[in-house]
């Protein structure tokens, strides 16, 4: 079956929802504060209690996503505009308490020696709080560790090769020692980006240092970004943190990114020490990736979608009517038998094409969780 | 506008340019020549980007760049309109700076002006004015004198981490040996099966003969830690042990069995630690060629796997098939950890590799003991003076019980404790110089960028000091060398004390932690007598009393002292030889205790009547008590009432919790906040509090007095989410977004409102009328010129909203809006 493009994404858990990029009809967005959870929550409160608040809003949650208490409203009420407008609008904005923000940033300044000590002490500065911290982390670097090399891994970006930034950084010691040593290195040197990654992570971990404080700085905006969420890449940063001469400088905005470790990486790996480090600054590198949500090309991307699917079914199956499901595709010689009517549904449920409810009489009916101009722009496309 | 340069070798450039700019240059290779900064010098680096048709009005993104070359900004007219910005951020990674070689002479500029001007600094070499060399002067000094705290910190921390490694290796060591022991006999009895022949050897297949030959000798460690992360050091350590001893050794994680890559992973691993120079491809006829080229082929391979029950069961049956195949070639002795019981590789494995294995167990020592070992040398015996508050002890007796469970993670902690106190206690380098044992010299401040006036007002300055010695007016080096002196001998006098006590209940599964946390606490029972700081030690009736009359309270202290009371008398004379060790260093005390052990050693003389009444005493003790008692029992008697007197001197008169003494802020760490926070993030919390209680954050005038209502002026964000929260567990984007622009529009109407604005909130916001709203010229609607910025500002926001909501179908992006 080719009709298998999109796996379908279990509603609502938050878990895998952080691993994976799921899609949402724009019609029937909601939002699910489970997950914020009440703030009001005391270390010494007893952790036990905390733990079940937790749970509780979470299927709390979870419990009034099924039924039916959401209002009707749309998105496509509001009027949304184009994107492009949307942006030109979004580079415009003014924005907010710039000078509170700007001397809350300033007011950081003073920690930069703690900053340094603890780096130099071995552990990795993991910064958290509302706002961009890239600016800061990168001023923090360009004037208290200017002794030693810095390089910039920006998780944000879609996709980073990891191989390619080892190859940089093990240039860059590579420089750093050659600097210090003056006399020019004994042994041949093999081209970096021919080696393999054990012997990068060697060669970075190695005792070639005459003096081991001296170490090369990376810093990670958004380690929990898009371009590093893989198991993989985490361990691989992981790897990297733990090798002598490297120390590491990390931001992390996503409310779950600590589940991206197990222990020994935060605790012998990484080796964080937690920062909390709001700055109100606005994200603005970090998002531009990533479509607006109010603007119109979401409703047209979703009627794309659903044309890809419904096009890689068979022609049976792409011009079901809603009503009297049944009868009528008897009618149309469609289906012989209920069977292959439900197996063509079970399909469409799986992609979210098409969902069931119960009426007044009990009787389940299936619909198409599409608007109108949804579905508009979609019938041209199916029958050219 | 303005471009930023830095490091551009390959930057490409993120431009956003207006329509009208862009029409009729669609297809055309943008060209922006570069600016002049303020300085006159130009950036060598620029970066290049041509631009297509289609989406290129605005907002590009990075495919729709080629980097090659330069990007030029045009200069004139022509360039209005177009905005360079986030040059090379949207690299993957890039490098900000390289090391400065000239460590000393480095101008930084602390204003944080912009990078253009940061960088012109790095490249070009000024001429040192006089200015400029008074500021590096400065800086230089204050680069040498954090260096020096760093060493400072270096040394006090490497003294307590390489005792605490070596105690720890210490624990394993009878294990280490066993298992060794236990690899040797594996060894010989595979040798014995038949050594391969040339012919044999040279060829790349196994050589096979029977079923008995094909066994594994498997070790199963049952390491008894509650993390894993603790196995790991111990598999490292018994790695070196093994190593030194001759064996070749390699260390398998349950990351290389795993089942996405198959057994070529742990097999390349496996031949990445013996077999040097690359490798292309992994076969285990490599292993065997490098076990045959060895000059002495009589040590064993032997293979460590971590966490046996993480690995991949049919990855690791394949791995041990494939050893069991080669195993005359390649003698291999696995040892694999078990979390759980020895019955795992049961249930993990099938039977068909089971049969390969021949499996022996072997235990380490369990948590508890492990954690005893690790406090009673980091606090108890150290050769460092630091140390933490009751409070601290407490959390991170609190933290190691409840929230970690890992020994590893326990010593990161006093790690952190231990920086805290270097970077925030000016006068931490004093425990460096106890560290070094210069007594009678005062402390060298200068040397860590104090005057020694300066020192001296810090230290007498602390609250510590203040408390208890205002009757001292002169205060010289000579009176802080005596405070230090003080300071440091009860410091010690309290340890001795801990390691008697913790001594006399040992046996009796007692957590020395516990035991450290009760005799840390100045507010608890036995610290009552000790004023603050006070040099004359109280002996006077009426404390003595006090301190009996608490005798009967729970506790750890007041149990050890009922249990020296009681003990019989060979148990007391074994008790008091282990204290007659521990009191060295406090000659007064030591004398009594070696009195107590010749009077006991003289009962010991009557050998054989002291045990058989040592029986009976057990056996018939109420008879005993009732008063039929022979001569030796009454010399016990004496000998208990004396090791009793002796153990309420000791706690009365030496055990002084260190937060008692003056001067105890040097050596004493006590920011168990600043502790908490460093270690645990409590990342979900904050960030809403953040949102929240953004006024204490970035204190602005605007929003001080709102109160619970939601005012236009504050960050949108925290608009959003407090109206969130009044949705209550689920919103509808619309009426949220409605609800928002309520807000944001409604200016006027807050203030006449007041306190009904939660009620507006209300999950049916779109009753309100919002449209007359809309037509007011309110200050709000000059902040956001057109209604398309607030679908800006609500759109961003469903942006950043991913980042904390996540809800299951959406995680879409992540962004926030402009604050």
């Amino acid at each position: 079956r080719k009709a298998k493009l999109f796996p379908p994404v279990p509603p609502l858990s938050f878990l895998h929802s952080f691993w994976s990029d799921g899609e949402q009809t724009p019609e029937s967005r909601t939002f699910h504060s489970a997950a914020f959870c009440r703030p009001a929550m005391e270390i010494n409160d007893g952790e036990e209690e905390e733990e079940f608040e937790f749970s509780r809003n979470y299927f709390l949650a979870k419990e009034l996503g099924g039924s039916s208490k959401k209002s009707g409203r749309k998105i496509s009420d509001i009027d949304p505009v184009d994107e492009q407008e949307l942006r030109t609008a979004a580079n415009n904005l003014e924005p907010k308490h710039e000078r509170e923000v700007a001397s809350l940033m300033e007011s950081y300044k003073a920690s930069y020696p703690e900053w340094g000590f603890m780096l130099r002490t071995g552990f990795g500065l993991l910064m958290y709080g509302f706002g961009s911290k890239k600016a800061l982390i990168e001023d923090f670097a360009s004037t208290s560790l200017t002794e030693y090399s810095v390089v910039v891994i920006n998780g944000y970006v879609q996709s980073i090769n990891l191989k390619q930034v080892m190859v940089a950084i093990a240039e860059v010691w590579w420089d750093q020692l050659k600097a210090k040593r003056r006399n020019s290195p004994s042994q041949a040197q093999q081209p970096f980006n021919s080696r393999s990654i054990d012997d990068l992570l060697a060669f970075m971990d190695g005792q070639e240092a005459d003096d081991d404080k001296s170490f090369v700085c990376i810093i990670v905006n958004n380690i929990d970004g898009p371009g590093l969420r893989e198991p993989e890449s985490q361990h691989l940063l992981a790897r990297i943190a733990s090798c002598t001469h490297i120390r590491i400088i990390a931001s992390i905005d996503h409310v779950n990114a600590p589940l991206l470790w197990d222990k020994k990486m935060v605790h012998t790996q990484f080796n964080w020490y937690w920062y909390h480090v709001p700055t109100f600054a606005p994200y603005v590198v970090e998002g531009v990736f990533f479509p607006l949500i109010l603007a119109h090309s979401s409703t047209a991307q979703s009627a794309k979608t659903a044309a890809i699917v419904l096009q890689s079914l068979t022609p049976n199956a792409q011009s079901m009517p809603i009503e009297s499901l049944y009868a009528a595709s008897r009618e149309r010689f469609l289906v012989s038998s209920q069977v292959t009517l439900n197996s063509h549904l079970t399909e469409f449920k799986d992609h979210e094409l098409v969902k069931t409810r119960r009426n007044a009489d009990g009787q389940d009916c299936v619909y198409i969780p599409l608007a109108n101009d949804g579905l508009q722009k979609l019938l041209p496309e199916i029958n050219p | 506008g303005s471009i930023e340069t830095r490091e551009v070798h390959s930057a490409v450039a993120f431009v956003s340019a207006r329509r009208e700019w862009l029409d009729g240059k669609q297809n055309e290779r943008v060209e922006v020549e570069a600016q002049k900064t303020e300085s006159g010098l130009v950036p060598t680096h620029l970066a290049l980007g041509s631009c297509h048709r289609g989406g290129a009005t605005s907002g590009f993104t990075v495919s729709e760049f080629t980097p090659a070359g330069k990007l030029l900004v045009p200069s004139g007219s022509s360039s209005k309109g177009l905005h360079l910005h986030c040059c090379c951020y949207m690299e993957p990674f890039t490098i900000l700076h390289k090391a400065s070689s000239r460590k000393t002479d480095k101008i930084s500029t602390g204003t944080g002006k912009s990078r253009t001007t940061r960088r012109i600094d790095l490249t070009a070499s000024l001429p040192a004015s006089t200015d400029i060399s008074d500021v590096n002067a400065a800086e230089s000094n204050e680069r040498h004198y954090s260096n020096m705290r760093m060493e400072a910190f270096e040394a006090v921390w490497s003294s307590t981490e390489s005792s605490i490694k070596d105690v720890l290796r210490e624990a394993n060591a009878t294990i280490f040996s066993e298992i060794h022991e236990w690899v040797r006999d594996s060894f010989d009895t595979i040798v014995s099966f038949g050594v391969p022949n040339f012919h044999e050897a040279t060829q790349p297949f196994p050589v096979v003969k029977d079923a008995t030959s094909k066994q594994i000798f498997t070790g199963l460690v049952l390491t008894r830690n509650i993390e894993f992360v603790d196995d790991l050091v111990t598999f490292e350590d018994l790695k070196q042990h093994l190593k030194s001893q001759g064996c070749h050794v390699a260390n398998l994680s349950s990351v290389d069995f795993s089942s996405k890559n198959g057994v070529g992973t742990c097999l390349r691993s496996l031949l990445g630690q013996f077999v040097t120079g690359s490798l292309d491809t992994a076969d285990i006829s490599m292993l065997a060629t490098w076990y045959k080229e060895q000059q002495n082929n009589d040590n064993p391979v032997v293979i460590i796997i971590d966490d046996m029950e993480r690995c991949c069961a049919s990855i690791l049956s394949e791995f041990i098939h494939m050893l069991s195949e080669w195993v005359l070639k390649v003698p291999a002795i696995l040892i694999m950890g078990v979390a759980t019981t020895v019955d795992a590789p049961r249930n993990v494995l099938p039977s068909n590799a089971l049969h390969r294995l021949h499996a022996r167990k072997f235990t380490f020592q369990s948590l508890p003991e492990k954690m005893n070992y690790v406090v009673e040398t980091a606090f108890v015996k150290q050769s460092s003076e630091f140390t933490i508050s009751h409070k601290t002890a407490v959390f991170m007796r609190n933290y190691f019980v409840h929230q970690n469970g890992s020994v590893t993670s326990f010593i990161r902690a006093l790690k952190i404790a231990c920086a805290q106190h270097f970077s925030t206690q000016p006068l931490c380098f004093i425990l460096h110089w106890f560290l070094r044992d210069e007594d009678n010299e005062v402390p060298q401040s200068h040397i860590y960028g104090l005057s020694q006036e300066r020192m001296l007002k810090l230290a007498f300055d602390l609250p510590s000091w203040k408390s208890t010695n205002n009757q001292i007016t002169q205060l010289s080096g000579e009176t802080l060398l005596d405070g230090l002196t003080q300071l440091k001998k009860l410091h010690k006098t309290w340890r001795m004390v801990v390691l008697c006590l913790y001594e006399a209940i040992k046996g009796e599964n007692v957590q020395l932690l516990d035991l450290m946390c009760e005799a840390l606490d100045p507010k608890g029972p036995f610290a009552s007598q000790f004023d603050i700081g006070s040099r004359v030690l109280p002996s006077d009736d009426s404390t003595s009393q006090k301190f009996h009359s608490l005798e009967k309270n729970k506790g750890l202290i007041n149990r050890a002292i009922r249990r020296v009371k009681e003990l019989p008398a060979n148990q007391l004379l074994v008790l008091m030889k282990a204290w007659e060790k521990h009191t060295v260093d406090v000659p007064e005390f030591h004398s009594e205790v070696k009195a107590l052990v010749l009077s006991l050693l003289k009962l010991e003389e009557n050998g054989e009547s002291l045990n058989q009444n040592k029986v009976e005493m057990t056996n018939t003790r109420k008879q005993a008590l009732r008063g039929h008692l022979n001569g030796a029992d009454k010399n016990l008697r004496v000998a208990n009432e004396k090791a009793s007197n002796l153990v309420d001197l000791m706690v009365r008169r030496y055990m002084c919790p260190v937060e008692c003494v003056a001067l105890h802020e040097v050596l004493c760490f006590d920011c168990v906040d600043q502790l908490q926070a460093a270690l645990i993030g409590d990342m979900r919390r904050r960030i809403q509090m953040d949102l929240q209680d953004f006024h204490a954050i970035i204190r602005c005038s605007c929003c001080s007095k709102r109160g619970s209502t939601i005012l236009p002026s504050m960050p949108d964000s925290s608009i959003m989410y407090t109206l969130a929260q009044e949705h209550g567990d689920v919103v509808n984007v619309h009426d949220w977004y409605q609800s928002f622009k309520s807000v944001v529009l409604s200016t006027h109407m807050v203030s006449k409102r007041g306190k009904s604005r939660s009620k507006q909130h209300s999950p049916t916001p779109k009753k309100r009328k919002t449209t007359s709203e809309l037509s007011q010229p309110s200050e709000a609607s000059i902040q956001y010129p057109c209604p398309c910025s607030l679908l800006v500002v609500f759109s961003l926001f469903c942006r950043l909203s991913l980042l904390f909501i996540n809800d299951g179908a959406v995680e879409l992006k992540w962004k926030t809006l402009k604050t």
